[in-house]
């Protein structure tokens, strides 16, 4: 069992109030918040170590350069990687999905070739692709994903589209966690099968790491991104974990200081792993944040931090099973799905849902959430969505079904419907 | 924002506005998206022969939020009568004004999703 009220304390935002309530914040899914000692952390090392790194000699840059190559070591080990060469600091996923795309995916594949989707990918998971069928002449194909499907059945799905796909499909991205449905997908049993037809395997763990415990070497992935945003760091520092035979072979995805072996006037060439990836100035700040949130992370353990999570899950889908009129996307049971609770109410339109929650102090999304796809499939034009973290306890769901009882009071049914076109 | 957005007079235009339906026999007829959303509402006027041309009635639909809805209703009042000519020059901090919320920024672009839809289907129409 987490102690939700110690950590609450750790996080100096939660103390605060939104429109004259305490906060509940139950937007995690979109950022965490931040616990001081992470906020701590950045504050040390600007007033304390802040050099360069990489390129002094003095006192200040060594201990940044040992800083910073500590929080390498601290999520290498956090996601099991083994050689910490793999580990490349991005901005987020974002940027993370776009160097497979734009220096791996664009050199490897060409006519003929497919990258096999899924129909439930956040935007950062898709357009990428997108860009790289357009230039290299792949095609895209997609697994459809309905909104209860759970592990076994999606797994099906991937064998017998690889199959029917016999032999073409060179990639295969998706999220390990939907930001939507919450539904957990088997990445190693999924890898196993994209591997045997020859396919490497790139996973969005933007919805992962900072909710379930993840080993990148168990998992049997090739590639695998992450942001630090949403597991207690700072936003602007992420990670690009990939196999180091492909991280060799892949291209800078930018070039300049920091990452060069030899310059002359008219040619380079690039230093080794990590820094050939790592051109620039990097993150320092973020990166040794990022590092003291996996460290808090550590502390919880994983495993708690799950169990929690399906505890919160449970509780959750019962109290909100019992208002009437409001679905509930994604599986029904509690252990197939990560912390969040997407869902719409029939006549209220998610956008006055989230407004009259703000009134009460409860934070939550609403929107597509980079989901257009899905949320047209599914035929609602946005939702309403409740995701949790490690401070949230079932009181702050309470709030949240109080509040929600107050927006159907207010708003009743209205006829939304969507258009024909 | 505050709950005087979902006081009760503003949740009667919400709930029971009759400027929201079809018309029957458009002049004009375009569908608006909002893609920080996704709402789309469907906007349609009806011209007089006349010379100006005025717009006699005007009807929307579709999703979309109290925000939207009030707005549409509220910009629908008073479009009835215009001529085109008016209706174009028709601005946001006019609208807003009508409107007379404290919008935050995000829910601005709510409030102003009916005027994007007039705008276009002026264009639209004078283009024909
Ligand atoms: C599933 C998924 N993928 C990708 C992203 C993009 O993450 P970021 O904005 O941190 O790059 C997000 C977060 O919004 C997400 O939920």
């Amino acid at each position: 069992m987490l102690k939700t009220d110690l950590i609450k304390s750790d996080c100096p935002i939660l103390k605060r109030e939104a429109k004259n309530h305490p906060l509940v914040y139950l937007d995690n899914a979109a950022t965490s918040q931040k616990p001081r000692q992470v906020i701590e952390a950045i504050a040390d090392y600007y007033a304390n170590h802040n050099a360069n790194v990489h390129r002094g000699l003095h006192t200040l840059s060594e201990e940044a350069t040992e800083m910073y190559e500590d929080a390498r070591r601290v999520v290498a080990g956090f996601i099991g990687a083994t050689d910490l060469s793999e580990v490349i600091f991005t901005t987020g996923t974002t940027e993370s999905l776009n160097r497979v795309a734009f220096t791996w995916a664009l050199f490897n594949l060409q006519e003929g070739d497919s990258i096999l989707l899924t129909d439930i990918e956040h935007h950062s998971n898709l357009i990428p692709w997108q860009i790289v069928a357009k230039q290299t002449g792949a095609k895209l194909e997609y697994i459809e994903i309905g909104s209860d499907d759970t592990g076994n059945i999606i797994l099906e799905k991937f064998k017998d589209k690889l199959s029917s796909l016999s032999g073409k499909v060179k990639l295969v991205c998706f999220s390990q966690a939907s930001n939507v449905l919450g539904t957990i997908l088997p990445v190693k049993e999924i890898s196993k099968a994209a591997h045997a037809v020859g396919a490497l395997v790139c996973i969005d763990g933007a919805q992962a790491v900072p909710h379930i415990p993840v080993n990148v070497q168990s998992l049997d992935c090739d590639f695998y991104a992450f942001s630090g945003h949403k597991m207690l760091g700072p936003t602007g520092i992420g990670v690009l974990w990939a196999r180091k035979n492909l991280l060799e072979s892949m291209e800078p995805f930018i070039y300049g200081g920091g990452m060069i072996d030899v310059v002359t006037l008219n040619d380079s060439t690039w230093a080794v792993l990590p820094e050939k990836l790592e051109a620039g100035t990097p993150h320092i700040a973020g990166a040794i944040g990022l590092s003291r949130a996996v460290k808090y992370l550590r502390n919880l353990d994983m495993k708690n931090i799950r169990e929690h999570e399906v505890i919160m899950n449970t509780y959750a889908l019962n109290k909100l099973s019992t208002i009437e009129g409001l679905k509930i996307l994604g599986p029904a049971d509690a252990q197939e799905r990560t912390g969040l609770i997407a869902f719409s109410v029939d006549g209220i339109h998610s956008h006055d849902l989230a407004a009259v929650l703000d009134t009460v102090g409860v934070a939550v999304r609403s929107g597509h959430h980079c989901c257009m796809p899905l949320h047209k499939k599914l035929n609602i034009s946005s939702s309403t969505r409740a995701s949790f973290y490690i401070y949230n306890n079932t009181d702050d769901i309470d709030r949240l079904v109080e509040g929600i009882q107050k927006a159907i009071k207010i708003l009743g049914k209205n006829k939304l419907k969507n258009l024909e076109y | 924002m505050d709950d005087t957005l979902y006081r009760e007079e503003l949740m009667e235009v919400y709930k029971n506005t009759s400027n929201r339906g079809r018309l029957t026999d458009p002049s004009i007829e375009i569908m608006q998206k909002n893609p920080m959303c996704g709402d789309e509402i469907v906007l349609q006027l009806k011209l007089s022969d006349t010379n100006p041309r005025v717009i006699e009635d005007a009807k929307f639909d579709g999703v979309a939020c109290a925000v939207s809805v009030i707005s549409s209703s509220y910009l629908l009042d008073a479009l009835k009568g215009k001529s085109i000519e008016e209706a174009k020059n028709m601005t946001k901090e006019q609208l807003l004004e009508m409107l007379n919320l404290n919008l935050t920024t995000s829910r601005v672009k709510c409030a102003t999703l009916v005027l994007d839809a007039l705008k276009n289907a002026i264009d639209q129409y004078e283009q024909r």
